[in-house]
């Protein structure tokens, strides 16, 4: 895949440093002489000096090949401008703009936008994280209607050593998978929950706070 | 010799629109004869007004028309200040020509009169139990026109000078982004206040005569009455319970009301001076109650509705009393005074320091006291809250505050000791003169008609610092005298 | 002269936002200025009689307490393109005010622009046309 990423600074630097280990071709844009030469120097990725807002420097990009543009740069009217340009003038499929006003996350998206909020991801991750401390990685999706998390079954939980249709979890929540080991498992009613297993849970935002503490038995 | 030509030119235009106002004012001035519809047998009464009214409008038209410059003219704020201070001084001058012509007073004790209804004070040397019902209304409309401010008048008016300079110089803030706009919506807010407490009064037991005047001085928190005892005529519990709201919602801020208006209460909840009014009403009156009027009247009623009255009535600073203050305790007093010297909120007809920046620097002291527990490189900044926005407040606005309450507090002194030095105790000196200079009226006494005139002339030049807020008199005065040096060529 | 009783939002107060927040005001239009610098309001004359508020209108909080919302007419003159396009099309698409006006520097934007159906105006164009009409004009003799 060939992906244009428009922005600077370190968190762009890692986020090229990805896309470039899963094998995709990056393309980026910066705005910052020095940053521009830093970035070449430590990422085997096309670097363009200009602005991403101008035409002109899109195209230079290859925008024409691009199959992701993404718009990353701290100004949410900037990643607008790049996204729209991508999408209207050069057909890019997928544009994405980083939103830092998280105000802005539906107006873009009524612009025709898809937009990213990273301050509400990071917003309740801390918040999540803070609260409870088996849970490793928490997911926001389908537009932050549905929430993907992992957690550790500790010893002392209560669902440690019983199945699933023994639970009583409350309505609208789901466990897809349970990882034991090097294992994946896709539970049953007769699956039985072991300390140390990690449960990947499918909750809505609504019931995700009391299905967490009956997992991990905390009480608030 | 540039200046002075420029300077000339300036000055075309100020004095236009000073004559402007005296035009406008002029025909303020004829609308008090609509009382001899009631009372035609004081028709020989209407020359004492219609020859001022005449002279008025004679002076200010010339003024208007042929000073007028031809070319767009924006006037910057300290040339609004000017037009300030030069229309209230005509405009009190010639308010006491009917005055002097009708009752016979002395050109002091007219003046101070006038100047004690346009600044909504209410301090009086008329008797009005013969001063006939076209001067009582005269004094009412007086207090009516002044609570609404002669620069609102102006800028409502068609042809009105079109830029915030002269709202800002006379204190007004804008309710919406266009001071036209926002002068008329002050006007209708006033109106309204009007409409709804004239019939109020009326049902509460009072003459349309005395509901009218009333509520005029009750809306501009003016408090001439047309009783000798005031609103303690009627002694009456529903005569009080209607005045009082009357008297708070004067001095409310019209941006207050603008945003109560518009249904945001919760926000109107949060304003500073709401919230200082909220606490000290009920704190005073109760103070009052348990400790001066409790023993003095005939029933506990009677004396709990004198505590919360009075205490509207000085905080508000209108100036209505339903009974007199001989024979109340020294605390009584000292209650009194403070609540006179902090007064109403600003931005509304009421006069004193103003609820607002007592609010102001009541919080400065906390922020103060909180930042001893903050790091020592903590950044704070603080908020107030004024009607539905906050408001950030700098060093420098802090700092006007403090010169603010030094000037009054000395302007409180000066006027107190020039009190006592004609012969009146300590005590009245005080309260008197925190009545003047906070533009209330509530007196004990030593204004009347026996009064020394330079007692009175003190208390009309407090009246008129109190309710111009001091800075405007002072710089515009001194504008005026450098501008009329430099335009005589300074020989 | 333009019509007045409006209330009009500009975004932006360097020259083109003042000239036109102290023209509209005087002319009797409720306006509002919104510019994230506070010194930028020194250029707004004595008689503008409208609001001020400070602060980066990208952020839909600011347009907010600038009453955008109820605006007849919503100005965007910043001297970024990409602020005045995005302030224009969320005022177009969020708050649906009637009248929205962006300037725009960089010609080559005006395709996009019309695609996007935002009524913008191009100095720059307007510029090089007058200029390239008066370097066309005959000297006078």
């Amino acid at each position: 895949m060939k992906v244009l990423i428009v922005g600077g600074g370190k968190s762009v630097y890692f986020l090229c440093r990805t896309f470039l280990a899963k094998g995709h071709e990056v393309a980026l844009i910066c705005r910052d002489h020095e940053e521009c030469v830093r970035m070449a120097r430590k990422l085997k990725a096309t670097v363009v000096h200009g602005d991403g807002s101008d035409p002109a420097v899109l195209e230079e990009a290859g925008a024409y090949g691009a199959d992701a543009v993404l718009a990353v740069t701290p100004r949410d009217q900037d990643n607008l401008a790049v996204c729209q340009l991508a999408a209207m003038v050069y057909r890019v499929p997928h544009a994405v703009a980083l939103v830092n006003d998280p105000d802005n996350e539906k107006v873009f998206r009524k612009l025709g936008v898809a937009a990213l909020s990273t301050t509400r991801a990071i917003a309740s991750m801390i918040e999540q994280r803070t609260a409870i401390e088996e849970i490793t990685n928490l997911i926001p999706a389908g537009e932050g209607k549905v929430n993907i998390t992992e957690v550790r079954v500790a010893p002392a939980s209560p669902v440690a050593d019983r199945t699933l249709r023994d639970l009583s979890l409350p309505a609208d929540s789901l466990i897809a998978v349970v990882l034991r080991g090097e294992q994946a498992i896709v539970p049953r009613g007769d699956t039985v929950l072991r300390p140390g297993d990690q449960i990947v849970l499918i909750t809505l935002p609504a019931n995700h706070g009391p299905v967490l503490r009956a997992i991990t038995g905390e009480k608030d | 010799m540039r200046e002075a030509s420029h300077l000339r030119q300036r000055y075309r235009t100020i004095l236009s629109y000073t004559g402007l106002v005296l035009v406008l004012g002029a025909g303020l001035m004829l609308t008090p004869l609509l009382a001899l519809v009631g009372w035609p047998g004081e028709g020989p009464r209407a020359w004492a007004f219609l020859v001022p009214a005449a002279a008025m409008a004679g002076v200010g038209l010339a003024a208007w028309r042929l000073l007028r410059v031809r070319d767009h003219v924006v006037l910057s704020v300290r040339e609004g200040g000017v037009i300030v201070l030069l229309s209230w001084m005509l405009v009190c001058l010639f308010s006491a020509w009917p005055l002097m012509a009708a009752t016979g007073l002395s050109f002091t004790q007219a003046v101070f009169e006038s100047v004690s209804g346009w600044t909504t004070t209410g301090l009086s040397v008329v008797d009005v139990a013969r001063a006939g019902h076209v001067v009582l209304l005269w004094r009412s409309i007086m207090q009516l026109a002044g609570g609404a401010g002669l620069a609102i008048i102006m800028i409502s008016a068609i042809t009105g000078p079109s830029g915030p300079a002269l709202s800002l110089a006379e204190g007004r803030e804008q309710l919406v982004p266009h001071v036209r706009q926002s002068a008329k919506l002050v006007l209708m807010i006033y109106g309204g206040y009007v409409l709804v407490g004239v019939p109020a009064l009326r049902l509460a037991g009072m003459s349309w005569f005395d509901a009218v005047n009333h509520a005029f001085a009750a809306i501009s928190t003016g408090g001439f009455s047309t009783r000798a005892e005031s609103i303690g005529y009627w002694n009456s519990p529903a005569v009080e319970a209607v005045t009082m709201p009357l008297m708070v919602l004067g001095n409310l801020s019209f941006l207050t009301a603008w945003v109560l208006l518009q249904g945001k209460f919760r926000a109107a909840g949060r304003d500073g001076e709401v919230r200082l009014m909220g606490l000290l009403l009920p704190l005073c009156a109760a103070l009052l109650f348990l400790l001066t009027t409790r023993g003095l009247y005939p029933t506990l009623g009677k004396s709990a509705r004198v505590a919360i009255f009075e205490t509207v009535t000085a905080l508000t600073t209108t100036g209505f009393s339903t009974v007199g203050y001989g024979n109340w305790n020294s605390f009584g007093w000292a209650v009194l005074i403070v609540l006179m010297l902090i007064g109403g909120g600003t931005c509304s007809t009421a006069g004193g320091i103003k609820q607002y920046r007592v609010h102001l620097l009541w919080r400065s002291l906390v922020w103060d006291l909180r930042r001893a527990l903050l790091p020592q490189t903590a950044v704070t900044a603080e908020p107030v809250w004024q009607s539905d926005r906050q408001v950030f407040v700098s060093d420098a606005r802090l700092r006007r505050v403090g010169t603010f309450l030094f000037l009054y507090l000395l302007t409180f002194v000066a006027g107190s000791a020039v009190l006592a030095a004609h012969g009146y105790g300590l005590k009245q000196s005080l309260f008197e003169y925190a009545s003047a200079v906070g533009t209330v009226g509530l007196s004990v006494g030593v204004t009347s008609p026996s009064a020394p005139p330079a007692v009175l002339w003190a208390e009309a030049i407090g009246m008129l610092l109190g309710r111009l807020e001091f800075f405007v008199v002072l710089t515009s005065a001194a504008k005026l005298a450098r501008d009329t040096w430099a335009m005589l060529g300074r020989p | 002269m333009t019509a007045s009783d409006r209330f009009i939002v500009i975004v932006g107060c360097g020259r083109l936002g003042a000239y036109l927040a102290n023209r509209l005001s005087r002319d009797g239009n409720g306006v509002v200025v919104i510019d994230a610098e506070e010194q930028a309001f020194a250029a707004l004359s004595p008689e503008y009689s409208g609001f001020r508020v400070e602060g980066d209108a990208t952020e839909l909080a600011v347009l907010r307490e600038a009453k955008a919302d109820k605006a007849d007419v919503v100005v965007a003159a910043t001297r970024d393109d990409n602020v005045n396009l995005m302030v224009a099309q969320v005022a177009k698409v969020e708050f649906g005010v009637a009248r929205v006006l962006a300037r725009v520097f960089e010609p080559r934007r005006e395709a996009v622009c019309r695609k996007l159906g935002v009524e913008t105006i191009c100095p720059t164009a307007m510029s090089a046309e007058l200029f390239l009409k008066a370097i066309a004009r005959e000297p006078a003799p």
